[in-house]
């Protein structure tokens, strides 16, 4: 194995061969723990290929166009409400957490005086840790029972959308507040505002991170099923209005889980869905991949 | 995104051309401070709907025993689900740190540049895969294997260490050891990053002053990145159990959802993040258990927020790479 870094050797330049003794020892020591290392990644490539593997192996016998376009209808049918649900859900939920988080983050990063800015990080961070299944709760008193609502798509994409928010915020002031400090003191010395340094200098540098937040937002916000179980609640039509409730891929899943084998299609619906929310959580993730890797590209004079 | 390289919080803004029409800052600043409502409003309406009368006497109680048409009979303690969530969360805390330092240590030290940035890629690919997927794969895939291989061999091999001998689960394949396993790989992608970050961000002096000594790389890593990395590390592990604490769906569909202490590793179990996760559709009928259920989210909110806090306040520097992992791709 070669060095990470392109210093000296292993302990530089001292010879496994030739050395002896006590230094020989360490050397050997070195080399096996380096391997030994790597069988920790077994523990968790394993993991990652086989959940790819028997999802894909589950779902993919079973798999029609009919699962994208029809409705489920008793154990069967296909998932059709639930993936128009999903998009429906993500889509309110990354309109209001983009919302606050990027226009938070602007400020968080540029206005805000110290202390201020000290207390909105923390709260950000702690927002990121209240578990989705509180903040699932929160939503069904709130949007469910106290405003009179019902399940509704509206309560669930708003809880998700809270649920987001915290990664969105973040992702866009530290993108900003790591803009090189040359690109704001020249936009300034040249008359612009803050706001538009913000804006025309700050923002287009920063965007390949800040849609990295918000793709990977997305990404958890798709997966996750506490949030919405009890705020969208589950329906097998398709969505009617915004003050419907709403199936979705997660919680088709999780209705569709534990059946004895006699209603072995309801199973096969539920790895359908697996199969598909991989599908869309692994496209998020290239996407975000090209788009930033274009923009970096772009842009790599800046950090030079 | 490199967020680790991120230099500190930003000094307050000299007040160079402050203008009218900063409209920014109009907006922005009550939203930047949503977050902090948000929190306060969650834990308030928690506060609320649990009617703040059941906290005292038999409150942390192990007992749980609910009489669907009988409130003043039905009693119950929320002890066996605190510690049905330490015990669970504890364990996969354990192994996820281990194997986390040494997938860490292995990246930064050890791996050439592609083989590191490939095996980074599919770490976070694991932190993109939703949590109910791991939750159908751990009952459908790895129940089976657990529940008639691996649990009958570690109780011969080890049945004489406390938690590996007793009783297997009586629900099928389901327990906390199952739950354990999933925790376990369901936050290593989480606290890998953060500590490769943490690791990463040791100054080069201090790594070349012991690789001049001397020092085998093992050596530097160990007595060197590791120590003076160890705040970021504790911070990430702290993290990782906040993670780890809140996961409701997929403990529930493998830890077996039986509201009782575990008798062994193997015996099925609750968490209190999973009991409220798939009991709230029966309580909609039964009113005195909602507000149990909201007492347990109550005290996972303190739990969680707590951790958190610890965890910050071990790291001053940004936390910002907890949120990103899986989104980025790159080292």
């Amino acid at each position: 194995m070669a060095l990470a870094s392109g210093v000296a050797g292993p302990a530089n330049g001292a010879d496994l061969l030739t050395s002896t003794g006590r230094l020989r020892r360490r050397l050997v020591f070195d080399r096996v723990i380096g391997w030994a290392l790597l069988a920790a990644f077994l523990v968790v490539l394993f993991p990652l290929f086989d959940m790819l593997y028997w999802v894909s192996a589950k779902a993919l016998p079973t798999l029609t166009w009919g699962t994208l376009t029809q409705n489920q209808v008793g154990t069967g049918g296909g998932l059709y409400p639930m993936i128009v649900g999903t998009f429906v859900l993500i889509g309110i939920a990354t309109a209001i957490s983009t919302a606050i988080g990027v226009v938070a983050g602007f400020y968080t990063s540029e206005y805000a005086p110290a202390p201020v800015a000290r207390v909105a990080r923390i709260a950000g961070n702690l927002l990121a840790g209240v578990p989705a299944i509180v903040l699932g709760y929160f939503g069904y008193f709130l949007l469910v029972i106290y405003t009179g609502w019902g399940f509704t798509a509206l309560a669930g994409g708003i809880t998700l959308g809270i649920f987001m928010t915290p990664y969105i915020y973040r992702t866009t002031d530290v993108a900003l507040t790591n803009v090189p400090p040359a690109q704001r003191e020249a936009a300034l010395a040249m008359g612009s505002r803050r706001g538009q340094y913000l804006v025309r200098v700050a923002f287009p540098i920063a965007i390949p991170t800040i849609l990295t937040g918000i793709f990977f937002a997305m990404a958890l916000g798709l997966g996750e099923a506490a949030p919405i179980l009890y705020t969208a609640g589950f329906s097998s039509t398709p969505i009617t209005s915004l003050m419907s409730p709403t199936g979705s891929l997660a919680v088709a899943i999780w209705q569709f889980y534990d059946f004895p084998s006699t209603y072995g299609s309801f199973l096969a619906l539920a790895f359908q869905a697996a199969f598909l929310s991989i599908v869309i959580v692994l496209v998020l993730n290239v996407a975000v991949q090209l788009l930033s890797d274009r923009y970096r590209r772009r842009l790599r004079g800046l950090y030079q | 995104m490199p967020a680790g390289e991120a230099p500190a919080a930003p000094a307050a803004s000299p007040p160079v051309a402050r203008a009218r029409t900063d409209r920014w800052a109009w907006v922005g600043s009550p939203l930047a401070l949503l977050p902090l409502l948000l929190v306060a409003t969650v834990a308030i309406v928690l506060l609320v709907a649990s009617g703040l009368h059941n906290f005292g006497g038999s409150f942390w109680s192990t007992r749980y025993n609910f009489l669907p048409g009988d409130p003043a009979g039905s009693s119950w303690g929320i002890g066996a689900f605190v510690a049905g969530t330490a015990i669970t969360a504890g364990l996969a805390l354990v192994l996820a740190t281990a194997l986390s330092l040494a997938l860490s240590i292995s990246i930064v030290v050890y791996l050439p540049s592609l083989p590191s940035r490939v095996l980074t890629i599919l770490t976070n690919l694991l932190a993109g895969i939703p949590s109910v997927v791991y939750g159908i794969w751990g009952f459908v895939v790895l129940a089976p294997y657990f529940g008639f291989t691996l649990e009958p061999g570690l109780r011969d091999v080890l049945g004489w260490l406390p938690g590996f001998g007793g009783p297997a689960s009586e629900i099928g394949p389901y327990g906390i050891l199952l739950a354990v396993f999933i925790l376990t790989i369901m936050i290593i992608p989480l606290t890998t990053a953060l500590m490769r970050d943490a690791l990463r961000s040791v100054p080069h002096d201090l790594i070349d002053a012991g690789l001049a000594l001397g020092a085998t790389r093992w050596e530097v890593a160990r007595r060197v990145r590791m120590r003076t990395a160890r705040l970021g590390i504790g911070s990430a592990i702290l993290l990782g159990f906040g993670r780890a604490v809140g996961e409701s769906v997929a403990v529930a569909m493998v830890i077996g959802a039986v509201p009782r202490l575990p008798l062994s590793l193997y015996s099925a179990s609750t968490s209190q993040a999973s009991f409220i996760f798939y009991q709230l559709d029966s309580a909609f009928f039964y009113p005195f258990l909602l507000r149990f259920l909201v007492e347990i989210a109550l005290v996972l909110l303190a739990i969680a927020l707590i951790v958190n806090l610890a965890a910050q306040r071990l790291t001053r520097t940004e936390i910002a790479t907890a949120t990103t992992v899986g989104g980025a791709g790159g080292p």
